[in-house]
This record gives C-alpha cells, structure tokens and sequence, in this order.
C-alpha cells in the first residue's frame, strides 16, 4: 500500500461517506446522467486539492459548493447552448444536515451494506470476491480452484471493487437516476412496422 | 470527458487488483505511486476503491458458520447471527416501485381490454362509446389501448379512444400525445383534432393542440397522413419519418429535419423541454403547459429574447432564475403567477 498521508485520511473519512447524498445532488441538477460520474471525480479532486492547503471547517457543505462551483464553471464553458441547467444550482436543502460521519454507519449497518453490495456482482464476480475476502484465498488458489486463469481472477477482482465501491459509497443512486431515454417514441417496445 | 473518469477509475482498479496479486513486485510498487503523483485525480480515485476493497474485509464475518468453498446463495444473509430477522436483505430488488407500477398498468389494460370487449359485444357496429383518459397539469401517462397501441398523454390531456372493428379513432381534445400505433391494416389509426385527421397504421407520431386553431403533427416513424374533415374537401398531406406540420388556422407549415431533431420537439416525454433560438415568450408558453403557476410576460420588450437549453419542465424555478442572471429581466410574484419584466437597462437581444 502506498503511504496514506493525513490528508488522504482525512478525505476518507469525511468526504467518501457522503458520496450518496452527492451523487444524487449532481444526478438533480445536471441534465445529463453519462456525466454525473465525471462530475463527481472532479468534485472529489478539486476538495482533495483544496484541502490538501487547507482542511474546511465543514467539509459537507465544502463538497457540495465545490459541486456547485464545478457545474457553474462547465455551464460558462459550453459553447452553443450555454443555459444548459436544468437542475437548481441554488438548491440549499442539501446543507442543512451536517451530520458528522462517525453516525455514518454503524458496524452492523456496515457489514449490512456491504453484504448487499455483494450480492449485487454478477455471479462469477461474487465468487471471486467471496473466496478472496471471505475465505482469504490467495488470486492464484482462487483461479487453480474455479479453472480460470489467474490474470481473469485479477480482472474479476478489479471489476468487483469498482462495484463494491459504487454500491458502498453511492447506495443504489447510480443504478436508480433517471436514464434520459435518447430514442424517443417507440424504441422501448416491439412492435416496428412499417407504414401503410 | 465521462469516458476519462470511468477510464481512470478503471485504471484504479486495475492496479488495486494487481497489487491484491502474488505478482506484485517492487517495479509495479514504484509505477503506481507515480500514476497517483500524476494527478488528484488520480489519487481520489484509488482512495474512493482501496478504502471500500478494505471495508470489504468486513465481510469475513458473513463466513461464520459458512463451511470453506461454500459459496451462500445470494440473500442468505438472514441466516448469520450478525442479522436478525429484520435487517433481511432484499433480494436482488427489482425495483419495487416501477414493478409496482407495471403491476397497475397491467391492470388497467386488462380493464381498457374488457372494456372494450364490452363495448363491441354490446353494440356490434358503431357508434362505439369511446373511453375518455385525462391527465392534469404537470402529469404524464402512457395508456397501453386494446389494440396494442400505445398513448403517451402530455400534461394536461384530453383523449377520447374508440375503437371499433373498422376504425380506430381518437380524439384529441386538449393537450398532446405521443402515439405508437399497432400495426393493423384493417383498422386505420385516426386522431381527430378540431376536424382534422391524422391517419397512421403503423408509426410513431405525437399530436399536439395549440389553443382552438393550432395544430402540430411531429412524425418519428412511418408515414402519416394528414387531412381535413372529408367534408372539406382539401388535399391531403403526407408526413413522413423526420416531419414536422404546423398548422395555425389554414396556414399549413411542414418542416423536415433529421429524426433524432424531431424527437427533441418530444423530450416531454422524459421530463424535458428543449429550446434552440426560442422566443422568450415560446418558451414561456412551453413551461406553462406544464406548471398550474404560469410564466407571465409583463413586458413585451423582453418577448423576443432568445433562450436556449434544455431544461426540466417541473422545474420553473431554475429556468427562471437563469433567465433573470443571464437577460436584464427580473420577476414579481402576482396572483400566484410569475411575472417576467425588463429591468431598466434597456434590453438586448442576446442568444443563449
């Protein structure tokens, strides 16, 4: 493990747990959804770079103005069609609660999510990740065990962290935002014929 | 850009697995920490993964009582003594609310179908008594109709189905649907609008009713075929695929452009209006088929400013606070509504 510096322990601890309420902030106020990921990332870098001068005093209410501040700055930026929000970059109500991380989750509320996140990975994914974090097999045992190569068992592994990570930090948000539908009437059912 | 984030968590993740490796070695040790020197980016990224793939570690306490090589089912939780009855996990969730939803549709297609059936069993030629659907303002349906068709209602929308062995007939008595038409040959699908028809048979197109004397056809799909009352005897119009009619009194005005520009004229659909060089005022007009508080034009020197965007219909609010940062307008709250005015810099006409 590389050194974890202050700083990095600081982001853990009091920005990641509140990737959920983010995540649902920028899914409001951004129109579009394949962005949100995007959006988040530079959140997190720009309130990880900040930090790293100084840490805020409230370091929710930082993130979302961080968020706030980013959407501004890409909506001053978009060329042709500049009024691009659809959302309320003003909305407040997401800084009322600044609750202190250590009531994030319990220990059991912990195990509790993260057994959901489990059960949520595809079903090789899941028995990677079980023999791994479970039964503490090493990479090479898990593949001789499942006769599948050891660089397949790494790819599950990388594949089933992302996964843990989105479903941990971010709940069920990212599955459950609204997917803009690009096609318009009618891609969603069977029945294409043509014209009289 | 969207494609850089994921691209960069990906890379986060490819490393934490390979350092979860045997083979990781000294070299692999020194280029990591200069991939997370290279950005905050980066650097956040491997954070967010390695502390939740440790967290993870929580999850031996699931292997309790669970014999080696045993993979539980998924769900099975319940069964640790680290959960009581009550903290069950759901299983996969499939969404209760949309199935939920799917579930009172179905329903009531089952209901329009009985309907229906009803309907043409009693009086076995016309008139069938149509079935009226509404929707108020700021809502939106899709009505599976008995024959396979489905109407999509906009807000504030009134249709009236009646469908008989012959025909296939609607009314559009206020607002605007989106209609995906079963094909059936036998049975042409005709909307009625004010005494005018467009007729489909297989094809995708939205009808919309602006006030008494407006009408507007967009066709994604197929063909559609617009005519006046059979009383009146016009010409009639074909529309194809990427069409767009507007017909304000007698003045027709077809336009045609690529499909994906047309489906945009119905972004309602999935809670949007999208506008490009919109008069101000037509922007407005847009918003208040949606909303019971209605945009206000106070002064007509500001009708003209151009907006563009694509913004959420629900949310007026947005729009209009964008609409005071970015134009010399401001608002005053009357009757409920939101009147829009100039501020005393005289205004200029600006494209957004």
């Amino acid at each position: 493990m590389p050194v974890l510096t202050d700083l990095d322990h600081w982001f853990t601890r009091e920005i990641l747990p509140h990737e959920e309420s983010l995540t649902r902030f920028l899914a409001r106020t951004w129109p579009r959804r394949d962005e949100v990921h995007d959006l988040r990332q530079e959140t997190y870098a720009r309130v990880y770079q900040a930090a790293a001068a100084q840490r805020p005093r409230l370091p929710k209410s930082f993130l979302f103005a961080t968020a706030r501040h980013l959407m501004t700055d890409r909506l001053r930026r978009s060329r042709v069609v500049s009024i691009e929000a659809v959302g309320d970059l003003h909305d407040s109500n997401v800084l009322t609660d600044e609750r202190s991380p250590d009531r994030w989750l319990d220990a059991r509320q912990t195990l509790k999510r993260l057994a959901e996140a489990l059960d949520r990975l595809p079903d090789r994914c899941r028995e990677v990740v079980w023999l791994r974090r479970v039964e503490d097999l090493p990479q090479k045992q898990i593949a001789a065990r499942l006769g599948i190569s050891e660089k397949t068992v790494e790819k599950q592994i990388a594949k089933g962290t992302r996964l843990i990570a989105q479903y941990f930090y971010g709940g069920a948000v990212e599955e459950e935002l609204p997917r803009r539908r690009r096609s318009a009437p009618g891609h969603s059912r069977g029945s294409q014929q043509q014209t009289d | 850009m969207e494609a850089n984030s994921k691209r960069i968590e990906c890379a986060a993740a490819a490393w934490l697995a390979h350092r979860d490796s045997e083979n990781w070695c000294e070299r692999d040790q020194a280029q990591l920490e200069a991939w997370l020197r290279e950005s905050d980016a980066h650097r956040v990224a491997w954070l967010r993964l390695a502390s939740a793939w440790e967290q993870a570690d929580r999850l031996k306490a699931l292997g309790a009582g669970v014999p080696d090589g045993q993979i539980p089912p998924r769900g099975h939780w319940t069964l640790s003594p680290h959960f009581e009855a009550r903290h069950a996990l759901p299983r996969k969730r499939p969404r209760p609310a949309l199935a939920r939803v799917l579930a009172i549709a179905a329903v009531a297609a089952v209901f329009a179908v009985a309907a229906s059936l009803l309907f043409v069993r009693q009086r076995a030629e016309p008139p069938v008594q149509p079935v009226v659907y509404r929707t108020g303002v700021g809502d939106s349906r899709t009505i599976r109709l008995a024959d396979g068709s489905d109407a999509t209602l906009s807000s504030d929308t009134i249709i009236a189905v009646a469908l008989s062995r012959r025909e296939r007939d609607i009314e559009l008595r206020n607002g605007e649907a989106i209609f995906e038409v079963r094909k059936d040959a036998s049975r042409p699908f005709v909307v009625h609008v004010d005494g005018r028809l467009v007729i489909a048979v297989g094809t995708r197109f939205a009808v919309r009713r602006d006030g008494d004397a407006g009408l507007r056809v967009v066709v994604t799909h197929g063909l559609v075929r617009l005519e006046s009352d059979p009383a009146v005897n016009a010409a009639a119009t074909l529309l194809p695929a990427g069409s767009v009619a507007q017909l304000s009194g007698d003045a027709l005005e077809v336009r045609r452009m690529p499909i994906d520009q047309a489906r945009e004229l119905l972004s309602w659909r999935d809670g949007f209006v999208v506008f490009h060089d919109t008069p101000l005022a037509a922007a407005a007009h847009e918003f208040n088929r949606y909303n019971t508080r209605k945009l206000v034009i106070g002064d007509p020197a500001i009708a003209g400013l151009k907006v563009g965007g694509q913004f959420r219909w629900s949310n007026q609010e947005a729009f209009v606070r964008l609409i005071e940062q970015v134009f010399p307008v401001r608002t005053e709250t009357r009757a409920g509504d939101i009147v829009l005015l100039a501020k005393k810099t005289s205004p200029r006409k600006r494209t957004y």
